[in-house]
């Protein structure tokens, strides 16, 4: 494969091209109630090939290798059409040529796993959760695992071989007490590991389920404005979903306007507040040595004591903002070019313990995971697993229809403690944006207390 | 290079070694062009290949796919580790039935190249910025050739070309505190159908109306789900009517068979059958012929959508709506699943404005945020408004803002619908509905 790819670069009559080409072993297990729903073993090749004609991209992909020429004609031959059209030209921040070759050791390595193994486990975990009460009526468990040998290779001389990793595990579980009320419990982990990662989860399933049996029993959160701390998972969607994205340069160098909000150097939050995306940190998902330019993982400061201090870069927006590249150009997979996308990202933690939180907040509220939800620019909505009511210092009952509306600007202001329990995780799912789902990444932080945040119930 | 083996000679081999198998193989060929910001970002060309296995042996099912074609050991083995300890398999693979006639192919598809792409969407992206420049405007085209191979050990063996041809933008203003987002697109398999035109200007006609912002009231009131805003209304019934979902008990529909549970002016029907329609077939993927079928007829529940798999376990007959994932079915990676074909709701006798002028004040809902949001097992939805005017003594005063809607569907559409209007429109290429007026839905308002 090596020779047929260089010999490809070196015929490439692009100013710039790169090819990356991925095999990949997966495996799923999925579970719906007693029904399993998926128990497969497949395996994948594919490559894409980018080139750079006259500053505009021309991309193709492909899964066979047989025509590996062809396939960097047709590049070149759109981009060219491309490079009539555009208005600016394309350029890449220059990089060293790295010729690397990365390989991974897991403890269990899931190709060697059996199909059986992961089965059994999975139905287990999945018997647990419909086993704690006939109200539990529905669940969801799935577990999956992916090994990809991504082989990276540009016309600059760069030539990598890197082994990714990847499982997740899924438990969740529907509780329903008459018609209308429908509850859910739900634990999502991913990790950069092997088999091991999932051994030994029957307490999370055990939680899914006993969250939705509790939840049937919480009171729906009355609308309102209050005092807010977010549990380590929910800041760090928070912090991913409403601030990472405005950060990742090729959103923010087309948008005018929020480059005039997003100035670095303007004060953010207070100045305990500082906001990391880190390309290494062990075990956690998307720590891949390199990125699919070639670039090396780094760790980068979005905001250091309150005040905005980098973005996330590809080649092409470092250029374009004279900036370095920060190792963010990733893609999902072989079908898709790079796009600047995060890898770990969290607030670091502060000195504030979560009893001093509490201490001095007279009615407010704890709210903790996150189902989800959608930002627009600067609004955004999460939708809480859970929440406590906070009465007088302590945690009260339990409530449930939390949903966080704001604007992150606002918010990040209005951060006024800062844990010190941090607390990184990956989940089961990844991150989306342009049409790339779901790529591994992990997000967290510490507690974090905010005044005045908006709570909304289900609209009544 | 290795010699690719067919899909039935592979078939051929694996057959000795099951009771039974299937072999999907896709060959597809995307040509994707994207503006962002009003200035052509990227083509690009995906030639993609690749093949799934589904086997039965000594009961149970196993699946793998590649995307090796000439792999003659592994994908079997794979599909054979899995059978062993996969799902008791409740079904046979289906022998080869008379399926309808369904125009799935336009060969002038082929023909557009990307130059011709490239046109189709710099025309939107110069219509919508005429109408104002400082707009962020995203725009593609695509086109898409399919060819699928379906041949199973019952001796069904299926060989299918179709086309999709697809159009859209998205227009973003943000100004503080407010942002305003106008989303639409045409998608159709035959090439001369897609108006881009038509695209920019129902963009431009709601930009128009978007002008001005009008304040609602937080109260239960009439409204008016339109284009987008229809999907909020049939949530519920893509997974109500889903087959799995009644076996596995989870559906309130299930028990409602042919009573009549919704105000008999309101009829759904999944038709894969329509010529050139996105989502239409003359099969499903697993070889099942699709049909044009009542699921609610005057108001009664008529039936619900199978796969193979769930049609066998609900001891149910399959409805030809086993699709592997993606939004238009296609994909070789994931096993078949239930899903609708083109969703079609018949349209009342009125027409849209007089639906406005009948009503006082009411709210038309065009885009919502988190579509799904809320319990929709239940029936219920709970979304913020992404597009949605309001309507006051039959006239559109503007655009509301900061704006949710929440209520359940099961309940309004029994004796809260208003009217249904009398031109239906296809909303993004796979529902075919009027606009739906119901009263008496939850808004609330910052």
């Amino acid at each position: 494969m090596r020779d047929q790819i260089l010999k490809a670069l070196e015929r490439s009559r692009a100013d710039y091209t790169e090819i990356r080409v991925e095999r990949e072993w997966r495996t799923e297990v999925a579970y719906r109630k007693e029904n399993l729903e998926n128990l497969e073993a497949s395996s994948e090749l594919g490559g894409i090939v980018r080139c750079l004609v006259g500053g505009g991209w021309g991309i193709a992909v492909f899964n066979s290798l047989d025509n590996l020429e062809k396939h960097v004609e047709d590049a070149y031959r759109i981009a060219k059409a491309v490079s009539a059209k555009v208005l600016e030209r394309v350029t890449l921040a220059p990089a060293q040529p790295v010729q690397d070759e990365v390989r991974v050791s897991l403890k269990k390595d899931p190709r060697s796993v059996s199909l059986r193994q992961k089965q059994e486990l999975l139905s287990r975990y999945n018997e647990l959760m419909l086993k704690q009460s006939d109200k539990i009526v529905s669940t969801n468990a799935r577990y999956t695992d992916s090994f990809k040998e991504v082989t990276y290779a540009n016309s600059e001389g760069t030539f990598i071989v890197e082994e990714r990793p990847d499982v997740t595990l899924l438990v969740s579980a529907t509780a329903r007490e008459g018609e209308k009320n429908i509850q859910r419990g739900a634990e999502s982990h991913g990790w950069l590991a092997g088999f091991e990662a999932v051994e030994n989860q029957e307490e999370k399933a055990l939680k899914a389920a006993r969250r939705a049996l509790d939840l049937l029993k919480a009171k729906p959160v009355t609308a309102g404005v209050y005092t807010v701390i977010l549990d380590p998972d929910l800041a760090g969607v928070f912090i991913h979903e409403a601030f990472g994205h405005l950060c990742e340069a090729d959103f923010l160098f087309k948008n005018p306007r929020l480059q005039e909000v997003l100035k670095i150097g303007r004060q953010f939050g207070v100045k305990e507040l500082n906001v990391v995306d880190d390309g290494y940190l062990p075990g956690l998902r998307g720590n891949f040595k390199y990125d699919d330019e070639g670039t090396p993982r780094q760790k980068v400061y979005l905001i250091k004591n309150g005040i905005l201090n980098s973005f996330l870069h590809s080649r092409e927006t470092a250029a374009k903002m004279g900036a370095q590249p920060t190792g963010n150009a990733r893609a999902v997979n072989y079908q898709f070019e790079p796009i600047v996308r995060m890898r770990n990202t969290y607030i670091e933690a502060g000195s504030a313990s979560f009893e001093q939180m509490l201490k001095d907040i007279d009615y407010g509220i704890y709210a903790c995971g996150s189902f989800g939800g959608q930002t627009m620019i600067e609004q955004f909505t999460f939708e809480a697993m859970y929440a406590y009511e906070i009465v007088k210092g302590q945690l009260g009952e339990l409530l449930r229809d939390v949903v966080l509306t704001g604007n992150v600007f606002e918010t990040l202001k209005n951060i006024e403690m800062i844990g010190n329990d941090l607390v990184i995780k990956g989940s089961s799912g990844g991150c989306g944006k342009d049409g790339q789902f779901p790529l591994p990444i992990t997000a967290g932080g510490p507690h974090i207390r905010v005044r005045t945040l908006t709570i909304g119930g289900k609209a009544a | 290079m290795r010699n690719q083996i067919r899909s039935t000679d592979l078939l051929e081999r694996v057959a000795k070694q099951t009771d039974g198998a299937e072999i999907y193989e896709l060959h597809s060929l995307e040509l994707p062009v994207r503006f962002r910001a009003g200035v052509l970002e990227s083509v690009k060309v995906v030639e993609t290949a690749g093949r799934a296995l589904r086997i039965i042996k000594d009961g149970r099912l196993g699946f793998s796919t590649t995307t090796d074609l000439s792999d003659d050991t592994n994908l079997l083995q794979n599909a054979l580790e899995s059978a062993r300890s996969g799902d008791p398999a409740p079904f046979r693979f289906p022998a080869k039935q008379p399926a309808p006639s369904v125009q799935c192919f336009d060969p002038h598809v082929e023909h557009l190249d990307e130059q011709k792409l490239i046109a189709l969407g710099e025309e939107i992206v110069e219509k919508i910025k005429a109408y104002d420049a400082t707009l962020q405007i995203d725009a593609w085209a695509v086109k898409e050739l399919e060819e699928v191979t379906l041949c199973n050990t019952s001796g069904l063996e299926l060989v299918s070309r179709r086309t999709v041809v697809s159009v859209g933008a998205s227009v973003t203003r943000a100004q503080e505190g407010d942002i305003l987002i106008i989303y639409d697109q045409d998608t159709s398999r035959r090439a001369d159908k897609l108006d881009g035109t038509a695209v920019a200007q129902r963009i431009i006609e709601r930009l128009r109306l978007a002008e001005k912002v009008a304040p609602v009231e937080t109260k239960a009131m009439p409204v008016i789900f339109h284009r987008g805003g229809v999907l909020v209304l049939l949530m519920p019934f893509m997974v109500g009517l889903d087959g799995r979902n009644v076996f596995l008990g989870v559906s309130p529909l299930r028990e409602k068979l042919n009573q009549k549970i919704f105000d008999e002016r309101f009829s759904l029907i999944d038709d894969g059958t329509i010529d050139f329609a996105p989502r239409s077939t003359p099969y499903d993927d697993e070889g099942t012929p699709t049909a044009r079928k009542f699921l609610v007829e005057k108001g009664v529940v008529k039936g619900f959508l199978y796969d193979l798999k769930s049609a066998a376990l609900a001891k149910a007959q399959p409805t030809g709506n086993g699709f592997k994932s993606g939004f238009r079915g296609g994909g070789f990676r994931r096993p078949p699943g239930v899903a609708f074909t083109s969703g079609v709701i018949p349209p009342g006798e009125k027409p849209l404005d007089q639906v406005f002028k009948d009503l006082d004040e009411a709210l038309v809902v065009e885009d919502v945020m988190q579509l799904g949001g809320g319990n929709p097992l239940a029936g219920e939805f709970s979304n913020p408004v992404l597009l949605g005017f309001l309507v006051r003594k039959g006239e559109i005063v503007g655009r509301v803002k900061n704006t949710m809607i929440a209520g359940n569907v099961y309940d309004l559409l029994k004796d809260k619908l208003i009217a249904l209007s009398d031109r239906p429109e296809w909303v993004f290429g796979f529902v075919h509905t009027p606009a739906i007026a119901l009263d008496g839905v939850s808004v609330a308002s910052k």
